[in-house]
């Protein structure tokens, strides 16, 4: 299980603008891993008080990430257009 | 060719049976090759939602949805809800109750989600809404 790398992201507004962003998440998690390590000691505490399992926790959140890849969303009316493709 | 099928020809070109009963053979070895095929193989991935609706003041345009949700996102989901504290659990439902929605989480499991995705082959639902259709296409694929 892979966690998302890339998204796709296009919008088409009202006035005929149009967006195209590819999003690295890949660079979001080596963002958040540094911020991820220091909360880990308040998780721990947070398990240890709501008497859950901290690994099963951690697992569960993960598969949800990785779960994302392949998620894709499309809106389409006369007026605008949004797309959402998670890789 | 699969043998059986070799057979209940030469038995048809031996004229032991006649063609309408060789094709109602064939018919029938073609069923129970489906029946035996796993069902595993057939597994789902994806929960497709497919929306078409006419919009007030845009014509003749209609506006498209379509979502793809992967139905792993759906287990990790339940099996994150099933991590939620037994006290948290009480005030989620009553917030769902408030809500006008009697459901409980404590129901929500992953052998559920299974009979959920069984049995949701191909649901479709048209919404005639003061004139306006709305189709709903709902499939897993």
């Amino acid at each position: 299980m892979m966690l998302p790398l890339v998204m796709d992201l296009r919008v088409r507004t009202d006035g005929g603008h149009r967006i195209r962003l590819w999003l690295p998440l890949f660079l979001l998690w080596l963002l958040a891993l540094p911020l991820l390590i220091l909360l880990l000691p308040f998780y721990a505490v947070a398990c240890f008080v709501m008497r859950v399992n901290p690994l099963s926790g951690i697992r569960a959140f993960w598969n949800l990430l990785s779960a994302v890849r392949g998620t894709h969303i499309e809106v389409d009316n006369a007026r605008t257009f949004v797309f959402m493709h998670v890789y | 060719m699969s043998e059986s099928r070799k057979q209940i020809l030469q038995m048809l070109s031996d004229g032991k049976v006649t063609p309408d009963e060789a094709e109602r053979l064939i018919a029938a070895l073609e069923g129970a090759s489906e029946g035996a095929t796993p069902r595993r193989d057939g597994t789902p991935k994806y929960i497709r939602v497919l929306v078409e609706a006419e919009e007030e003041g845009a014509g003749e345009e209609l506006t498209k949805v379509n979502i793809r949700v992967p139905i792993l996102l759906l287990r990790a989901g339940v099996k994150l809800a099933g991590l939620i504290p037994q006290e948290a659990r009480s005030h989620v439902n009553q917030a769902l109750r408030e809500q006008g929605m009697t459901f409980d989480i404590n129901q929500l499991k992953p052998e559920n989600l299974d009979e959920l995705i069984d049995n949701l082959q191909d649901l479709s639902i048209d919404v005639d809404k003061k004139n306006r259709l709305v189709k709903v296409k709902v499939f897993c694929e």
